[in-house]
């Protein structure tokens, strides 16, 4: 008859310890808490999704997946970037979207001066210098496919909403 | 506290306001300048520009000339439940589609444009992991 103490008195069995399944609860627990809920999407064009990973995880994303050849989502925090190869969103008269224009994310750094001399030296293409916006500092990069990132740090007169309804 | 932040261009700032505030649900945060304002949706907040104006920051003319303008193809998504439903509303609404319905691997997704000619996807997920935790 099994009672369930029984289980106190089997034999203990060493189990190898498995990092990368750790980490990933941990993150999904992370992702699941409160603040998950809130998280955004944009959609990024780029012809060559190798490159615009190693791009954006300079930036501090993570990949989440890569489950097509012309499709592949990342996280920094509640941001979730798709990106995507424009044949895999053609429209219906064949219009082909691309990368570029304006319209950007807009990434808050607080060691502004250091990821901008970084980034510098690593070659990444400013499309505009470091200036200064209203309670920002703000500059623009691109990325491999020439779409603009923009970084900002807050500065004296910086607004941010806080608390209340979300809606 | 919204904690994404998206800079569109947009060539009137106050229709984009409207727009935005009345067809998706944002809300007005700041507008402390015709030519700037700050909308916030759950965990996205939207900042918008208007470009060349003086001073003006984020739409500020570049040294080399170049002056940002709305378009192109980058979006952010807006997650909806039913696709169709709402589609059929903004229809109703005179909300300009770039595109039908397309069956994606992940979703459904729609192309509405804003008054500017910005694109904003609908986005109704259809696996589970396409999924935000909550819409």
């Amino acid at each position: 008859m099994a009672e369930p103490l029984d289980a106190l008195r089997l034999p203990v069995v060493p189990v190898e310890p498995r990092q990368s399944f750790a980490a990933e609860l941990l993150r999904r627990i992370q992702r699941a808490g409160p603040d998950a809920r809130d998280s955004a999407t944009v959609r990024y064009f780029t012809h060559d999704l190798d490159r615009a990973e190693a791009f954006y995880r300079r930036l501090g994303f993570e990949v989440e997946l890569r489950s097509s050849p012309g499709f592949a989502m990342m996280y920094r925090g509640d941001l979730r970037l798709l990106l995507s190869t424009p044949a895999s969103h053609a429209l219906v008269d064949g219009t082909l979207p691309e990368p570029g224009g304006w319209n950007r994310i807009s990434l808050r750094v607080d060691d502004f001066d250091e990821v901008v001399e970084r980034l510098r030296e690593d070659g990444v293409g400013f499309r505009s210098d470091p200036s200064a916006g209203v309670g920002v500092r703000l500059a623009v990069i691109e990325d491999p496919a020439g779409n603009p990132v923009e970084l900002f740090e807050p500065q004296a007169g910086y607004h941010e909403r806080t608390g209340g309804a979300t809606s | 506290m919204s904690s994404v932040q998206v800079r569109y261009i947009v060539n009137d700032v106050d229709a984009a306001i409207a727009f935005y505030t009345e067809h998706l649900a944002f809300h007005e945060d700041m507008h402390p300048a015709p030519t700037f304002a700050m909308l916030s949706r759950g965990d996205l907040r939207l900042v918008l520009s208007a470009p060349g104006g003086p001073n003006s920051g984020g739409g500020s003319t570049l040294a080399d000339g170049r002056t940002p303008e709305p378009g192109g193809w980058n979006r952010f998504a807006v997650q909806v439940e039913d696709l169709d439903d709402v589609a059929s509303q903004l229809r109703r609404a005179g909300v300009w589609f770039r595109s039908e319905v397309i069956e994606g691997v992940g979703g459904r997704q729609a192309i509405i444009e804003d008054p500017s000619g910005n694109p904003i996807e609908l986005f109704q997920p259809i696996r589970p992991e396409a999924r935000l935790s909550e819409p």
